[in-house]
């Protein structure tokens, strides 16, 4: 009985495995979706397509997923990534079918392919960002480029080891359009993105909205691409 | 709905787990509002988390769906925080599916599954826009309705609902929505509408029943006072139980939920009878779904869903006649589909090894009973017939396969304890912590954890202790004393709640139609959420109490006689009042009854109800 008891579940599965890497659409009502909760949705979306996906092996065995960058809460993107194994060398259009038919209101399935980059090669991401305050566009303009005059613009960042560090992420921020479109300021910003320095977009905004006494009456932030650190797409 | 969407678009963010307030789930039901003629708003009373765990509301939007052109939203109270900044940017209550307000549906349903979400009924009302007081909405629409189990009593709510439905969903809410659809064309007024739906059978209109009271405050008589309503009204039942329509698929949620897996009902009913259990009864009588159904059921459900883990429901599992055959069957498929087979309610005397291997297939989990009293004398008088054997044998199986938590559940201030009975508590828990040492190094787990929780016991109606006093505040936390003296080993992890929600809880249960203008100034108070410890407002509901007159003892802790008019005594639950009778003179006795499937006891259920064992229809596979 005893040695039945550490018998892991699926020793049985064939070790051979197909890595994909899944780019995902996550707009409209699936921005509300967390990360935590992206994953199990898009656990329960591949096991509901039948796809020949590979568990992890072990006491407690579960879809292998991974998400290389989290999105935030609220911001919407098209070229999302996940990587999943399959035990069958499937074509990617059919995977992309299959599991396009599970995607909740918001999501789609863009494309499927083998992993080219690791994902520790990923190194910037770049967002588009509509906003409004209760300013004017110009004048939210106007301020927007003296923000990015300061020589300096310093926030505290919380380490794993909870202590309070202030970075500062002026050098960090590379804007690349700012233009302004009806009450909206529209900005396109390139960040540092992946696992050893990662920017949030939020961030810079709520920097910029606090330092000015600003309140946003709309925010949108989309993630446009995810760059490598030569400029080139990650995927 | 984008007048909604786009308010919402602005205030989501700041909320806390907002995917809750949109929509938007796999398995969500979006029609065609224009090809629409029935629209209602299915709401449960207490946050999206709790209320998307709840399997009648599954079954019923699942039903209420299939109809092309009736329409049945999911409706949620929203977190405090939310519900705030809805006031504050004006957006009314609405249905998750077409983001509409839910004042313009037809018809706006409440489950009452505990009587802590009361006030959350009338804060959603008032969320919606609508008052709360069933007299003063005179149109015809949106028609208020409440069911679930506690319904049986719902003199308190009589005042908010313009009907109740009492007992099983599947039929009376079709009857009810068709009569509605055929009504609609003629444009009847309200009360046109309940004079004829009064009519179908487990249709309770409160306003058509006039009560009176004697001098001593209990209630003298409930008349009806319109020639279509019944002197009685007699709960639904489903006879052909193994025929009911059960969804084949669920709405899944992004967030995680209570219970976030598929749900399989196995069987309805409970061969019990313990006497404290109100589920026991009023789910009368026992009904099973044959091996196939319940397969068919299961795969439908983990192939539409995706979820990793289903779940059997019952109010015990273990009592289907084919059990082991069933488990075997399910693990079958479950174990291919890496899926994960849970079983709660299992019963202790029934637990066999062949069960326990058939879980440990799936994961190893802790043990949870439910002795709920220490002694065997206090288990006889609450007709938990289970025997320290028993318990001992299980828990014994238990060690040797390496388990390491046991959670025993106990209740406190049940008819005839004293305080040996408490300490019996101690002693039993004792006794299985020394099972545990006893069970050989090799076999046993590397530790061993015994928690035991008390809660209150709540006399409910339509059970053998609906005669019963609470124990007061006092009493319980004498019994606390009593058993904190007598746990002696840090193994044994002591988990002693004492809340005044009991106190509330055992007035709205037993309460009659005069507890519902406490309920009104309570929640005039801003007493809702109840259930939530952190919005409990105790004073509050004191000083309501105190305010409309009525006292809390006379509801609560009153002993009240055999003949003495129930305020649900027009309700009739199938389950005989001469039955609860015997049964409550027996529990004085401390004499057990046998279960249904031991013998026929004679609660009162005809035969044609479907019950397994009521001399009726057998099921068969």
């Amino acid at each position: 009985m005893a040695e039945k008891r550490l018998q892991p579940k699926n020793v049985d599965l064939r070790p051979d495995k197909y890595d994909r890497r899944i780019v995902y659409e996550k707009c409209g009502r699936a921005k509300y979706i967390s990360h935590l909760d992206l994953m199990r949705a898009m656990q329960r979306a591949i096991k509901r397509s039948k796809l020949p996906i590979w568990y992890t092996q072990g006491f407690n065995p579960h879809i292998y997923l991974m998400f290389p960058l989290t999105l935030s809460l609220g911001f919407e993107s098209k070229v999302e990534v996940m990587d999943i194994s399959l035990l069958e060398d499937m074509d990617n259009d059919e995977v992309v079918r299959a599991l396009d038919a599970q995607m909740p209101e918001g999501m789609r399935i863009v494309s499927c392919n083998a992993p080219v980059h690791s994902h520790t090669e990923i190194t910037y991401a770049e967002y588009r960002v509509s906003i409004s305050t209760d300013k004017t566009a110009r004048e939210t303009e106007t301020l927007f480029r003296d923000f990015l005059a300061k020589e300096k613009i310093e926030i505290e960042k919380r380490s794993k080891k909870k202590t309070v560090n202030i970075v500062d992420i002026r050098p960090s921020i590379n804007v690349t359009d700012i233009i302004t479109e009806g009450e909206n300021l529209k900005l396109t910003m390139v960040l540092p993105a992946g696992g050893n320095f990662n920017l949030n977009a939020s961030v810079v905004i709520e920097t910029f909205l606090g330092m000015y006494g600003l309140s946003a009456d709309k925010l949108c932030i989309e993630r446009t691409k995810i760059l490598l650190e030569n400029g080139e797409d990650f995927c | 709905m984008e007048e909604i969407k786009n308010k919402l678009d602005k205030i989501l963010l700041k909320a806390t787990k907002p995917a809750r307030y949109i929509g938007g789930e796999i398995g969500s039901v979006v029609k065609d509002r224009d090809k629409v003629d029935v629209r209602f708003a299915f709401c449960f009373p207490d946050t999206y988390d709790v209320g998307m765990s709840h399997l009648g509301m599954k079954i019923l939007y699942g039903l209420k769906n299939q109809v092309p052109n009736w329409w049945c939203e999911r409706v949620f109270m929203p977190e405090m925080d939310f519900e705030k900044l809805m006031r504050e940017n004006d957006i009314p209550l609405y249905g998750l599916e077409s983001l509409d307000p839910i004042k313009d549906f037809d018809f706006i349903g409440f489950t009452l599954q505990y009587e802590l979400s009361y006030n959350n009924v009338l804060q959603m009302l008032d969320l919606a826009g609508l008052p709360v007081l069933a007299r003063e909405r005179t149109s015809l629409t949106p028609l208020v309705v409440g069911g679930g189990p506690c319904v049986c009593n719902p003199e308190p709510m009589s005042d908010f609902f313009d009907l109740f439905i009492l007992g099983e969903g599947e039929e009376v809410n079709l009857e009810l929505l068709r009569l509605y659809e055929k009504m609609k064309p003629e444009n009847p007024t309200k009360e046109e509408f309940l004079r004829e739906a009064a009519k179908i059978e487990g249709i309770y209109v409160p306003s058509f029943y006039d009560v009176d009271y004697n001098d001593d405050g209990t209630v003298k008589s409930i008349t009806p006072n319109v020639p279509e309503a019944p002197a009685r009204i007699r709960k639904r039942i489903i006879a052909d139980f193994d025929k009911v329509y059960y969804p084949d698929s669920f709405v899944v949620p992004f967030s995680e939920i209570v219970h976030d897996r598929s749900v399989v009902e196995v069987l309805r009913g409970c061969i019990r009878g313990c006497r404290f259990c109100q589920a026991g009864f009023i789910y009368r009588p026992f009904r099973e779904k044959n091996i196939d159904t319940i397969k068919n059921e299961t795969k439908s459900l983990c192939e539409q869903t995706g979820y990793e883990e289903v779940s059997l429901s019952s109010l015990s599992t273990s009592d289907h006649t084919k059990i082991n055959e069933l488990l075997l069957s399910l693990s079958e498929y479950t174990d291919g589909e890496n899926v994960n087979l849970s079983l709660p309610s299992l019963r202790l005397d029934s637990f066999n090894e062949e069960l326990l291997e058939r879980i440990q297939a799936v994961r190893k989990s802790g043990l949870t009973f439910a002795p709920e009293a220490g002694t065997q004398r206090l288990r006889d008088v609450i007709n938990k017939n289970i025997t320290e054997d028993e318990i001992m044998s299980t828990c014994k199986l238990a060690f040797e396969w390496g388990y390491t938590t046991v959670k025993l559940y106990f209740m406190m201030g049940q008819p005839t304890e004293t305080d040996d009975d408490i300490r019996g508590i101690a002693e039993l828990s004792d006794r299985i912590l020394q099972l545990y040492y006893d069970t050989t190094k090799e076999k046993r787990g590397r530790s061993i954890q015994i928690a035991v929780s008390t809660a209150t016991f709540v006399p409910k109606p339509f059970t053998p202790f609906e005669f019963e006093p609470q124990a007061t505040e006092e009493e319980i936390h004498h019994k606390q004393d009593v058993l904190k003296s007598a746990v002696r080993s840090r193994k044994i992890r002591l988990s002693l709640h004492y809340s005044n929600t009991s106190v509330l809880e055992a007035v709205l249960a037993r309460g009659d139609r005069r507890v519902g203008k406490a309920i009104y100034a309570a929640w005039k108070k801003g007493c809702y959420m109840d259930s939530w410890d952190e919005h409990f407002q105790y004073d509050k509901w004191l000083e309501a109490f105190e305010e409309t007159g009525i006292d809390t003892t006379f509801y609560a802790n009153r002993t009240r006689s055999y003949d003495e008019v129930a305020p649900w005594s027009h309700l009739d639950y199938l389950v005989s009042h001469e039955f609860l009778v015997r049964e409550n003179k027996k529990a004085h006795l401390a004499q057990t009854t046998r279960n249904c499937k031991e013998g026929c006891s004679g609660c009162g259920i005809k035969p044609e109800c479907g019950g397994v064992y009521c001399g009726g229809k057998k099921t068969s596979t």
